[in-house]
């Protein structure tokens, strides 16, 4: 009980608001954009928005545990795109079932590559990552050709492949099930197993975690394994949803997959963060672009306050941990 | 000497006569042309093909056919081969309307006809080419907005319909050019259409299928959607059939093969169809009109005709 306690910032008032400032922030925004626009807080329209961050979401699980670990992954929006072209094509080729083993098997694989290169060979991740980006779009042009694939039209309203990004149960929608069921795993993988106290011990103090027996190598190639698994659920749910897949659908995802993980308040530097906070930046990118759109703001307009609102929201964050508006030391 | 003896098997088949084939061959005119990224997508390579095999028709032309895949480097450095070869003429599609400029002023410098194909070169480059080919962006959204208001007159909605539009990615000449000309012409035809409002779908289906969630919640009544292309029309057209909106007119700017299926199955209304093979056939009759000293426009567009559930059969399904 106690551990609980100290979780959500000790009893305290001051001690809560502290630990939770992307909690409060992101309350405020609800209330102001409820206030902005009646269709905003509609059931309807909140699950539009979540249905449409799941896939961002799912990803930026996988990243965030990449980024506790230390590292970054900059590879997931081409490695979406590959894996995205290739379970959409091989749908109509080889049937739903093995289309999602195989595009499975070969983004572990390029998961596995980043892993290696980062976690054995000891490269800087950034630039692993940075270079995977573009070698992996490479790789997705040359398998299908530079043509856009589609799900046979006449099989798209029948196969099953359809429920990951189509179907729903009791009423919510699938890509939302899957969101929140993989959250709730890797939350408790990373908050409660000795295999999550091993990630934030090499992202927080790399040599005391090798000098504690930990193997640094192996923990971080685990990470870029869960994280290519996530972008190969969520070229799923992406597949299902659209039944055809460009060759650079996932462009430019990566960026906003970070911005959702940092927004959430998991340190770059490694050894801090958590996946509900990812679950909440997540969830505040989405309300944001949704909530500018329901508002009528022009699109340049709703690049500009974007950026404003992300301010905000770490700022109240940071704000919140000091108990102070500016710089304790300045 | 393999060269030689085609021409002689082609000469001697020829009913027609030596003497006409030995004419051609002297007047023979070597156009030289760069293109963006052939393989990248269908309709370049599409394009390419259709290139060769008119030029290949063509007893009067030779063409030295180069692809920069999609390196401005390249591209330059292949332009300055195309000038050292002394080519009658040279086409192309720039990978980077602004970065070729100085190579096409080279050209130019050179005495060598320049003509630009598929996608314009920056403005202050226009002194140093000849003509461009390719199709008018304005003149494809004002017929889609034609497309649109017929619909509507047919369903006796022209006076109440409300529409909505998703453009393509925001800077993109292609994107404003397709958006003025739809947004220009449509109160012109039907000036009781309200346009409410226009989000950016970024050429992405799955991002335009985002756009169209959020407009549906917002909006209790679409009659119509307008979309800079099929692509970015098909995941409107994917977020209504989720939502279980039906009735609404989808019409796109450009026409691919997955509009064209989803016309087919009477989903999707019209498109505006662009033909890389009549795209590349005009790039090359303009850069021949050209050498021969022929008054060609400077912007020497090809038909780009409108496509309707109505009319679908007279067109083959698009091969990108």
């Amino acid at each position: 009980m106690a551990g609980i306690a100290d979780r959500i910032g000790g009893g305290d008032l001051k001690g809560v608001i502290a630990k939770n400032g992307i909690f409060i922030a992101f309350i405020a925004f609800m209330i102001a954009f409820g206030f902005g626009s009646d269709k905003f807080l509609t059931f309807d329209n909140l699950e539009s928005v979540v249905r449409s961050s799941a896939m961002i979401g799912v990803m930026a699980l996988g990243v965030t545990i990449v980024v506790i670990s230390g590292n970054l992954d900059l590879s997931v929006g081409s490695m979406l795109s590959f894996g995205t072209v290739m379970v959409v094509d091989l749908h109509d080729k080889i049937g739903p079932g093995p289309a999602i083993m195989v595009m499975m098997a070969c983004v572990l694989l390029l998961g596995a590559v980043n892993g290696f290169l980062i976690g054995y060979v000891r490269l800087n991740s950034l630039i692993v990552t940075l270079g995977m980006l573009s070698a992996i779009q490479g790789l997705t042009l040359i398998y299908s050709g530079g043509k856009n694939v589609d799900v046979d039209p006449s099989t798209q309203d029948i196969t099953w492949f359809r429920i990951f990004g189509r179907g729903e149960i009791a009423g919510i929608d699938m890509p939302i099930i899957i969101f929140f069921v993989l959250a709730l795993i890797i939350g408790f993988i990373v908050a409660f197993t000795p295999y999550g106290r091993r990630v934030y011990a090499v992202g927080g103090n790399p040599t005391a975690a090798v000098f504690s027996g930990i193997r640094r190598s192996r923990v971080v190639f685990s990470t870029y394994l869960v994280s290519s698994f996530c972008v190969g659920i969520a070229s799923v749910i992406l597949g299902s949803r659209v039944m055809g897949s460009q060759n650079n659908v996932g462009q430019g995802y990566e960026l906003l997959v970070l911005a959702s993980v940092i927004l959430g308040g998991t340190s770059l530097l490694g050894g801090s963060g958590s996946i509900l906070k990812t679950v909440i930046g997540v969830l505040i990118l989405g309300f944001i672009q949704n909530g500018l759109l329901l508002l009528g703001y022009p699109y340049f307009a709703q690049w500009i306050v974007t950026w404003i609102v992300i301010i905000l929201a770490v700022w109240l964050d940071v704000a919140a941990k000091r108990g102070r508006l500016l710089s304790p030391i300045a | 000497m393999k060269f030689a003896l085609k021409r002689l098997i082609a000469g001697t088949t020829a009913l027609a006569g030596v003497a006409l084939a030995g004419t051609a061959f002297a007047e023979t005119i070597t156009i030289g042309i760069t293109q963006n990224n052939v393989g990248v997508d269908s309709y370049q390579t599409t394009y390419e093909k259709a290139f060769i095999e008119a030029a290949n028709a063509d007893p009067e032309v030779e063409a030295v056919v180069l692809d920069a895949a999609g390196d401005v480097a390249r591209q330059i450095a292949q332009i300055q081969d195309l000038v050292q070869q002394k080519v009658d003429a040279i086409i192309i599609w720039p990978t980077n309307g602004k970065a070729v400029v100085p190579a096409v002023r080279a050209a130019d410098k050179a005495g060598i006809p320049v003509v630009i194909t598929n996608s314009n070169i920056a403005k202050e480059g226009f002194d140093f080419i000849k003509s461009f080919s390719g199709p008018d962006n304005i003149t494809q959204g004002s017929r889609a907005a034609e497309i649109m208001c017929d619909k509507f007159k047919d369903m006796g909605i022209e006076k109440t319909a409300q529409i909505v539009q998703i453009s393509g990615q925001p800077g993109y000449t292609t994107a404003i050019e397709r958006a003025k000309g739809f947004e220009d012409r449509l109160p012109e035809v039907c000036p009781d259409v309200k346009l409410m409002e226009t989000q950016p779908g970024d050429w992405n289906r799955e991002k335009s299928q985002r756009v169209m969630e959020a407009f549906l919640v917002k909006y209790d009544k679409i009659d119509g959607v307008y979309a800079g292309d099929d692509n970015m029309g098909v995941g409107a057209l994917n977020a209504a059939k989720a939502a279980g909106r039906d009735g609404i007119i989808f019409v796109g700017a450009t026409n691919f093969a997955v509009g064209y299926e989803a016309m087919a199955r009477g989903e999707y209304w019209g498109s505006i169809y662009q033909s890389p093979v009549d795209d590349a056939k005009n790039a090359l009759a303009t850069a021949k009109a050209v050498v021969k000293g022929e008054d060609v426009p400077f912007l020497n567009y090809f038909d780009t005709p409108k496509i309707t559930q109505d009319n679908m059969d007279k067109f083959t399904k698009p091969v990108f």
